[in-house]
């Protein structure tokens, strides 16, 4: 009896443990998920809705037109495409230069190495106003003003966050694979293409994801940098959206939310895919013993 | 993989088109607004342009103020630029304006400017550096319809703040949760508290190196107070936090009353409910003084390359380009009857009176942006700034906001001085800042 009476109890305690553990993390996935909602809940809108109180979270008639509008009153196919060269060109340079660099850091042995390593991270403590005026005037002397250089050619040199990234996550590889692949003849760069690379899926996803994010996203540096409207990226094309709206009326946040939502599906659709790459890294990795 | 490298190789070859094509003689770049149906307006009529005067204009519409000043750093100003009364006796000062008498020397383009334009543009050095490209001035918008409904006959040009706060009592409405005003009677933005300081009697010089906390000026900041401790006007953190702008307030019905700039054009083109305007309010005894903007317009770089394409493109913009038509600082253009074809809505709104009443009492722009020198602006707005939002929120006394103007000033003498010593000016603005400094009465500290 007195087993059972045992038995019951703990149960009851996983149970209020686990429901309260759910509880917590759903009100905290509904406090993150709270303004995404109210965004599509807005894109779906009138003018006159956005400010309707109280708050109507189902729109009674869904204006769907509103994402034809916020495709349309700006050149969303070409800010598209030119933002999207500029994110894969970024994407590519920045995760294979900064391999690159942190193979360097964690399997070559020379002199001064953990020093000149302190004196990369250093440079991540320093704001980008502070190089914006030094790094445009350099741009302007090469004549790179008005062309996506400046938003590209960056990412050769690695970013300092992500060699440290890079850098932490090859430290976990066992040097037994660079022996066994020296063994068989494979030089330093044959050995990092083709073993720690692969290796380092994981890795390679998830500074993908954050460097596709980060360069999907960037206006200030678009915002510097080009002047020519068709150069332009969705960043700014949503800037120069929002005064159209706003000198043709008030901010239609219903339009500009629609519009936002659609920028924003590559972002997710990404996410996604670098999700699953990154568990199957994982799954398909050297690092399960 | 290899598609991603396919997308840099060609992402290389884009990415280098272009690029720099400024400075260049009889290419003009024009930093414009970021409205791409401005920039469509402007890309269209151009080409005819530069047919006509050999002048081609290059739009970049993506400014800014950081950009600005960094494009100035790598010697790649534009050719044309925004400029407003904080930042232009600055760059002037330190050669970055070139000075328009030089190219606009016995051009009648000129003579068509209103006076207090051309007034506007002058810095400390007398110099001309920049042309207004807008004005407008401010009044009180209402909803004809709530007026009727509570039976109040509409402002006129000579109605008075005591006139203009007894209609907003009777428009108020409290039936919203637990007796809070569902509507209310009046909002003004604080930004419009200066607009009634030169209406109840303050003037404040030009260019002015200290602050100064009239009576007239206190007595109306208690009196906007009064607004909201009466519950007249929302709360000006409640109007933030909502994230509406004036339009909505008014074509919702939230307000009655509604200071706004005139004309305003996105208010004319959203409201659709039966509205009028009326001139600010007067205060007895008091000669009107209505605010007139002045605080900014187009400059030249000092480094254009052909400063007499960039001159003629600036007229252009401001006298030719539909998009800025008629254009109310040319005093040939009849503003009002343009704006009244292009708005159906302004005939008999009473635009045309609050207009006029403007022009023949133009009492200047006070906005404090506008109030000070450029090298007092920031040293005396960094301080005042914080405390003016205080005084807003209700949390600090109009008079002890009185007692820190000598602190204000004080600091301001301290900062402007050792700007002098830091800074490249040119020897006439150095002459004007220092006569400035000793002319500046300021207390002692205590």
């Amino acid at each position: 009896m007195r087993r059972m009476d045992t038995s019951w109890r703990a149960t009851l305690t996983m149970t209020l443990r686990t429901s309260l553990l759910y509880g917590i993390l759903s009100v905290l996935g509904a406090a993150f998920t709270l303004p995404l909602v109210w965004m599509l809940s807005v894109s779906l809108q009138d003018a006159s809705g956005v400010f309707a109180q109280p708050f109507q979270w189902i729109p009674p008639s869904p204006r769907w037109e509103n994402y034809i509008d916020a495709v349309t009153l700006f050149p969303f196919s070409r800010y598209l495409f030119n933002t999207s060269v500029i994110t894969v060109s970024v994407v590519v340079l920045t995760v294979l230069s900064s391999s690159l660099v942190a193979y360097g850091f964690s399997r070559l042995r020379f002199r001064g190495r953990d020093a000149l390593f302190a004196v990369c991270l250093s440079t991540m403590m320093l704001p980008g106003q502070v190089t914006m005026i030094p790094l445009y005037a350099a741009y302007a002397r090469l004549g790179w003003i008005d062309t996506w250089y400046p938003l590209i050619v960056p990412a050769v040199f690695g970013s300092p966050f992500y060699i440290f990234l890079f850098r932490q996550f090859f430290m976990t590889i066992p040097r037994e694979y660079d022996e066994a692949a020296r063994l068989d003849g494979a030089g330093r760069f044959r050995i990092y293409w083709s073993i720690i690379l692969p290796l380092a899926r994981p890795a390679v996803a998830t500074v993908a994801l954050f460097c596709f994010i980060g360069a999907w996203n960037d206006f200030f540096n678009p915002l510097i940098y080009i002047n020519s409207p068709e150069k332009a990226t969705l960043t700014l094309g949503l800037h120069m959206l929002k005064n159209q709206i706003v000198g043709s009326g008030s901010v239609q946040w219903h339009v500009l939310m629609a519009a936002a939502l659609v920028v924003m599906i590559p972002n997710v659709i990404v996410f996604i895919a670098a999700q699953k790459h990154f568990v199957k890294g994982l799954q398909m990795g050297g690092l399960r013993g | 993989m290899r598609a991603c490298i396919g997308v840099v190789i060609l992402a290389v070859f884009v990415a280098g088109c272009g690029g720099n094509q400024q400075s260049a003689p009889g290419t003009v770049t024009y930093n414009c607004p970021a409205n791409a149906v401005e920039v469509a307006v402007l890309q269209k009529e151009i080409p005819a342009f530069a047919e006509t005067s050999g002048v081609t204009i290059v739009l970049h519409p993506f400014s800014g103020q950081e950009k600005l000043y960094a494009m100035m750093a790598a010697d790649k100003a534009p050719d044309i630029f925004y400029t407003n009364s904080t930042m232009r006796d600055e760059l002037a000062a330190s050669g970055r304006l070139l000075d328009l008498r030089t190219v606009a020397a016995h051009d009648p383009f000129v003579g068509r400017l209103w006076p207090h334009v051309v007034d506007g543009g002058m810095a400390a050095d007398s110099g001309w550096y920049s042309v207004g490209n807008w004005e407008f001035t401010c009044g009180v918008y209402y909803r004809k319809d709530m007026f009727d409904a509570a039976g109040i006959a509409y402002p006129d040009s000579a109605w008075t703040w005591d006139e203009m706060v007894a209609a907003a009592r009777a428009l108020t409405r409290r039936s919203g949760p637990g007796g809070a005003p569902a509507r209310y009677g009046i909002y003004c933005g604080s930004h419009f508290v200066e607009a009634l300081e030169i209406m109840n009697g303050s003037r404040f010089p030009r260019g002015g190196t200290r602050l100064e906390l009239p009576a007239t000026s206190r007595e109306v900041y208690r009196r906007y107070l009064d607004l909201m401790n009466d519950g007249l006007m929302p709360d000006l953190r409640t109007v933030q936090a909502l994230g509406m702008q004036a339009p909505q307030l008014l074509q919702t019905g939230r307000v009655a009353m509604l200071v706004e700039a005139v004309p305003h054009q996105s208010l004319i083109e959203a409201l659709t409910v039966p509205w009028g305007v009326a001139p600010l309010p007067r205060f007895p005894g008091k000669a009107p003084a209505y605010f007139r903007s002045a605080s900014g317009g187009l400059s030249i770089s000092s480094h254009t390359a052909d400063a007499r394409a960039s001159w003629k493109a600036l007229k252009w913009i401001i006298g030719g380009a539909s998009t800025y038509q008629p254009n109310p600082v040319l005093r040939d253009v009849d503003f009002v009857g343009g704006w009244e074809s292009r708005y159906a809505a302004l005939r008999g709104s009473g635009f045309r009176e609050v207009w006029d009443l403007s022009l023949r009492h133009n009492g200047g722009d006070p906005r404090f942006f506008v109030r000070f020198s450029s090298w007092a602006s920031a040293p005396i707005m960094e301080r005042l700034q914080p405390l003016l939002d205080r005084v807003w929120a209700r949390e600090l006394p109009v008079d002890e906001l009185a007692a820190h103007v000598d602190e204000i000033n004080r600091a301001a003498r301290t900062q402007i001085e050792t700007s002098l010593r830091t800074s490249v000016y040119g020897s006439s603005f150095r002459a004007r800042i220092e006569t400035d400094l000793q002319t500046m009465e300021v207390a002692p500290a205590p």
